[in-house]
């Protein structure tokens, strides 16, 4: 009896270990930056304002090593103004998927999906805003953009 | 809850907080719009008065072209002019076809000085728009050789 509580200790203190092992080594996300101004200001005479693209910003990922997926979405603070539309499109890290440009707004949008187990990956991000000639003169305005990286499936 | 219990109710646990464990990062991301006003004019035409029903001055000669117009404000209005002043006896006039909620000053004849073709132009963005130019004479012009004159189209911004 004495032995197997024992062992029953020694399984505890590991279990207890690799616990803690695997809450450091979780996946993360960071960004290199913020873009810069993305200004709308000339159009084609009959056609819709131009839109302006950013290109400047990066994301890094990294994945621990359990056999599973993760993905990153993308959503703003607030809505961007009526007739305004911001979009980013994310690059993709080796054995993952890029969604393509992603109209951004309240609801987390996904952006990447399977990143693989032991990704550490930087990628490029690019925002494009466009507008139509409806949204008007339009301040200057910021919006937050909040990255998540989460398991996926 | 013996030992092993206890383990594997804590190895649960963990997975648990391990799957809902989310990392964030964020990004300030910076945009404005600054009014926009932009025309386009499609064409050189080219006008003739040759003929005259007898008994009356010259009869006038027409041209066609096209005109585009993007503007993201509120009451832009289309004003045109010509470098010089046309001969004595010659008037050339333009009309400008109206986008959609603008309004036309229908045809206007051109000089040195800006005239409103087109008022209350607002946020829209529409091409193949028609002009129409004109050009007429009097008897009393007499014959004019071959001249030219560029007129300038401007577009003012509303608010």
């Amino acid at each position: 009896m004495g032995v197997i509580l024992t062992q029953s200790r020694s399984w505890l203190i590991a279990a207890l270990l690799l616990t803690g092992s695997r809450a450091a080594i979780a996946q993360t996300i960071a960004v290199s930056g913020n873009p810069g101004l993305l200004r709308i200001n000339n159009a084609v005479a009959g056609s819709e304002p131009i839109a302006v693209t950013n290109g400047s910003t990066t994301y890094t990922v990294t994945t621990p090593a359990p056999n599973r997926t993760y993905k990153v979405t993308a959503q703003l603070n607030a809505a961007m103004p009526a007739d305004v539309t911001l979009t980013a499109t994310f690059a993709a890290p080796t054995g993952a998927t890029s969604i393509g440009p992603v109209a951004l707004d309240l609801t987390a949008r996904d952006v990447v999906t399977g990143i693989p187990r032991n990704t550490n990956s930087t990628q490029g991000i690019t925002y494009e805003l466009s507008a139509t000639v409806a949204a008007g003169v339009v301040t200057s305005s910021s919006r937050i953009v909040t990255l998540t990286i989460i398991r996926f499936p | 809850m013996n030992t092993r219990q206890l383990v594997a109710t804590m190895a649960l646990l963990a997975g648990a907080a391990s799957a809902a464990a989310a990392q964030t990062a964020t990004q300030t991301v910076t945009f404005q719009v600054d009014a926009i006003n932009q025309i386009a004019f499609a064409g050189s035409p080219s006008l003739v008065i040759n003929a005259a029903t007898a008994g009356s001055d010259p009869t006038s000669a027409t041209a066609a072209a096209t005109w585009a117009v993007t503007t993201n404000q509120t009451g832009a209005k289309i004003t045109a002019s010509i470098g010089s002043n046309m001969p004595a006896g010659l008037t050339l006039s333009a009309d400008l076809s109206a986008p959609a909620g603008a309004a036309s000053a229908g045809s206007q004849a051109l000089s040195t000085t800006s005239t409103d073709l087109v008022t209350s132009i607002t946020k829209l963005a529409q091409g193949a728009l028609g002009v129409t130019y004109s050009l007429t004479a009097t008897a009393a012009a007499g014959v004019v050789s071959s001249t030219t004159r560029t007129v300038t189209y401007t577009i003012t911004g509303g608010t």
